[in-house]
């Protein structure tokens, strides 16, 4: 029995929902894991540590004056870790600083709350990215981790 | 860690310049070593003045995280190219 399996009958034992949401939820967790037996190898096992980020802005071959710079950046993951660490070095003061000013700009966000364990699980995430943007002008724009 | 990286290769290229560079960054090591040992006694007496502060530990701590991030550098690479102007950056 999976966990989220295990879950919905403690929701329904402790009456948190009702006898019909917990079958709906059980179809739901079926379906999907029916889903993903049928395919077990659409997904390598164990996914590849991402080394680097990937940035690369192209322009459009099509353009007639053949303008438009290339961009390729490749950022070691190491180096954006390295980056992140650098957080630690921010004194208090100044990280009330960034709070107050991010909260002016609406994003109601905790520097101090950024711990080492959740950058390591942001970018093991960051494998995951990839961001495709072809703008009207026909530069395509790239993100991507390798 | 990583290993410290060994070479920084730099072209710079626009209508007047053309501008190339490999940088033995491995030789820099040693050199910063030297720099190092030679001022570590005013750090130390420097990290043990601000201890109390609160900003002795930091600069300690600026100074370990300036090394891994030198060293995390490896395999960087920048390449920025216009229509009359282009820059390449590579460090291996």
């Amino acid at each position: 029995m999976t966990e989220n399996k295990k879950k919905i009958l403690e929701m329904l034992a402790e009456n948190k929902i009702s006898i019909d949401d917990a079958y709906r939820l059980l179809n739901v967790i079926d379906s999907e894991e029916g889903g993903q037996e049928s395919t077990p190898k659409a997904e390598p096992a164990v996914k590849a540590e991402p080394k680097y980020l990937r940035v690369s802005v192209m322009p459009d071959p099509d353009a007639a004056n053949g303008s438009g710079d290339r961009v390729n950046v490749r950022v070691p993951m190491s180096l954006i870790r390295a980056g992140i660490k650098l957080t630690s070095l921010i004194p208090p003061e100044a990280m009330d600083k960034v709070n107050g000013a991010l909260r002016d700009k609406g994003i109601n966000f905790d520097v101090r709350s950024v711990k080492a364990e959740d950058i390591e699980e942001l970018i093991e995430a960051l494998g995951e990215l990839e961001v495709d943007v072809v703008s009207a002008k026909g530069e395509k724009v790239k993100v991507f981790v390798e | 860690m990583n290993r410290p990286p060994l070479l920084m290769h730099m072209k710079i290229q626009n209508e007047n310049t053309n501008f190339g560079l490999w940088l033995p960054l491995f030789l820099l090591i040693p050199l910063a070593l030297v720099v190092l040992i030679i001022l570590s006694p005013l750090i130390l007496i420097a990290i043990l003045v601000l201890w109390p502060s609160g900003w002795g530990k930091l600069a300690l701590l600026a100074v370990w995280v300036a090394f891994v991030s030198f060293c995390s550098l490896r395999g960087l690479k920048v390449d920025v190219r216009g229509r009359k102007e282009s820059v390449f950056i590579s460090v291996v």
